[in-house]
């Protein structure tokens, strides 16, 4: 599910749209909120739940705990939205639902080693949501600096993605040529 | 009564048969009342005709319908069967035979947009209006009077996605004849879907086209832009950007009158006292209120507290984490550290802070500009740039060749001199300034 999600949501949205009765039922809503909070598309996720039928908000307690993520991400509370992501999933969404609490984790280390140069074992505990134990044994791996329950970290340095895939020297020039031409004419 | 209708049918075939197009649209409008008043037996009318062939004609019927409905407090249930009609008709009507009659295809857009409004199902809607769009268009940036209605519909639905899909595509033409009420429309409501999803940049360029359009005297619609254009301005810059010159003198002369809580905003936020803005707020809270922008607002002076930040970047290399609390007059130090998380997540400040120390030290940007990121990004602005100078040329030789054109240019100069090339530095002015819009650079 998680590897051709954007055709997963497209799907989705798609349904929404079409359902006849104007009643998709709670499964659909539950998959499409957790979708966007895993592409961190908040404000769709925010307008989303506003559209939610106010039966299904009642009835569907996955849809309840997924949006109380969804706040949380929102305020940024760190530690607020791990809280909130230990939960029991439902088998349809437990899929997005754990890639997610990942993503978080790995994102919430990366603003970590940019955002802080020393900063205590407990608040980088709270902000990758595991116990101090556990989060001393990331920050070695690391290779951050444990001095007592102060931790130093490194900057991760990201590797340029392949996106920027090297450009072929005749389609610069051909480039080149068009951006010259156009000034000169 | 019932032979008037059997003419309207004979007439919607035999001209259909023959393919007398433009004909057929002057009868029918002949025939707009004889539909009228006759509601009850047009289904049957409907019954006659086919869908692909006689387009035009089952469109006319599916107008004099609408026009018959009253939809005050009606439900879903009494709508539905028109709503079926009208969706059949958009999936399977002959794209080639509407396009003969777009004021017509428009006004059962708009009805069935204003049907969809009043029975509450906004959300029903959106597919078929982004279908019906795609059918008349002729080509994919050309803007419809329907865009308009499609904003409409999403932005009550709250579900914007399909919206973007139109809204993305940067407009190049826009089909004959729109009643400029639904072009300004398309960029009021464009751009607070924009808003809503904070891209606030692409936001504040509708409602600056919605502003700057043409026009003898102030809408409605323009003022709320308007309004809106102000407090995006003040999110974005932390200042309003200056109309453009070309907007219309009488709109920037009343415009600003009819503004004067937000220009107060606007002064109070330019003395970067969070206080100041607090006090205006309340002070206008009511008119905030009263014109739906009081979340706007608020942003507004969230924002503030995250430019005093960047201020303070500008004069300290470090500081304490309680001295940016007190300069920024936030509650405590804890908060002072969950803005400047959050501002280096998204990249608005850079700087690191030091938990045991309780320092921040600010640094520079670490963008160098040598990367092939960089150099893809300059590529695609240039290329960009590029197609818009095209554009530009294409309008000015369209321009130059209109009879409009060549007298007026004749007329001012001396004909003798100057009949052979009228000055072509003028008309590139003149076209070119709104044209440089169509790009937030």
């Amino acid at each position: 599910m998680i590897k051709d999600i954007d055709k997963f949501l497209s799907d989705l949205e798609k349904g929404e749209l079409e359902t006849a009765d104007g009643l998709p039922h709670s499964q659909m809503y539950s998959q499409l909120l957790a979708i966007y909070l895993f592409q961190n598309e908040l404000c769709y996720a925010k307008y989303l739940w506003k559209r939610i039928p106010i039966n299904i908000k009642n009835s569907c307690s996955d849809v309840r705990s997924i949006w109380t993520v969804a706040q949380k991400m929102w305020q940024r509370d760190w530690p607020a939205v791990h809280i909130a992501l230990n939960v029991e999933w439902n088998k349809n969404v437990a899929d997005i639902m754990n890639a997610l609490k990942e993503r978080i984790r790995e994102r919430a280390i990366i603003l970590i080693s940019e955002a802080y140069s020393s900063l205590d074992i407990t608040t980088l505990a709270k902000m990758i949501g595991l116990s101090p134990e556990e989060s001393r044994k990331i920050a070695i791996e690391k290779g951050w600096h444990v001095v007592g329950t102060i931790i130093k970290p490194h900057k991760i340095y990201k590797q340029q993605t392949s996106s920027t895939v090297e450009a072929i020297t005749e389609e610069q020039l051909y480039k080149l040529t068009q951006f010259v031409s156009f000034l000169e004419n | 009564m019932a032979s008037a209708l059997e003419q309207f049918v004979n007439n919607v075939r035999a001209l259909t048969a023959e393919e007398n197009f433009r004909e057929l649209s002057s009868v029918l409008t002949k025939f707009n009342d004889v539909l009228k008043k006759n509601v009850q037996h047009l289904d049957n009318v409907l019954e006659t005709l086919d869908l692909q062939q006689h387009s035009i004609g089952i469109l006319a019927v599916l107008c004099a319908k609408f026009s018959d409905f009253n939809f005050v407090s009606v439900t879903m249930e009494v709508f539905k069967p028109l709503f079926n009609q009208v969706q059949e008709f958009i999936v399977g009507c002959n794209g080639e035979q509407v396009r003969l009659v777009p004021d017509m295809y428009a006004e059962l857009c708009h009805h069935f947009t204003d049907a969809l409004v009043e029975v509450k199902m906004p959300i029903r809607g959106i597919d078929l209006l982004c279908r019906a769009i795609r059918k008349i268009q002729l080509y994919d940036s050309q803007l419809t009077s329907i865009h308009g209605d499609l904003c409409k519909l999403c932005l009550l639905a709250k579900c914007f996605k399909p919206a973007l899909e139109f809204l993305d595509i940067d407009i190049t033409g826009i089909s004959t004849d729109d009643d400029a009420k639904y072009f300004l429309l398309y960029f009021y409501y464009g751009g607070m879907i924009y808003t809503a999803l904070k891209n606030y940049e692409r936001a504040l360029y509708f409602f600056e086209v919605c502003v700057m359009t043409p026009a003898t005297a102030v809408s409605h619609i323009m003022l709320e832009a308007y309004k809106k254009y102000i407090l995006v301005s003040l999110i974005l810059n932390g200042k309003i950007i200056l109309l453009p010159n070309y907007t219309s003198n009488l709109v920037k002369r009343h415009i600003k009158r009819l503004s004067i809580p937000y220009q107060e905003l606007a002064t109070a936020y330019s003395t970067n006292s969070c206080d100041d803005v607090q006090e205006i707020i309340e002070k206008y809270q009511e008119v905030f209120v009263r014109d739906n922008n009081i979340g706007l607002v608020k942003q507004v002076l969230s924002f503030l507290y995250k430019k005093n930040i960047q201020r303070l970047t500008n004069t300290f290399l470090t500081l304490s984490l309680s001295d940016v609390a007190a300069r920024v007059k936030l509650p405590g130090p804890a908060d002072a550290e969950q803005y400047i998380l959050n501002m280096i997540e998204d990249g608005e400040i850079f700087a690191t802070i030091n938990q045991k120390d309780g320092m921040v030290i600010f640094h520079d940007d670490p963008e160098k500009y040598d990367s092939p990121r960089m150099l893809a990004k300059l590529e695609k602005e240039m290329a960009e740039c590029a197609e818009l100078g095209k554009k530009v040329l294409e309008m000015e030789e369209e321009v130059i060749v209109t009879p409009q054109y060549v007298r007026k240019a004749c007329g001012q100069n001396d004909p003798d001199d100057q009949a052979a090339g009228p000055p072509p530095t003028n008309v590139s002015n003149a076209q070119s300034q709104p044209k440089h819009n169509t790009y937030t650079m």
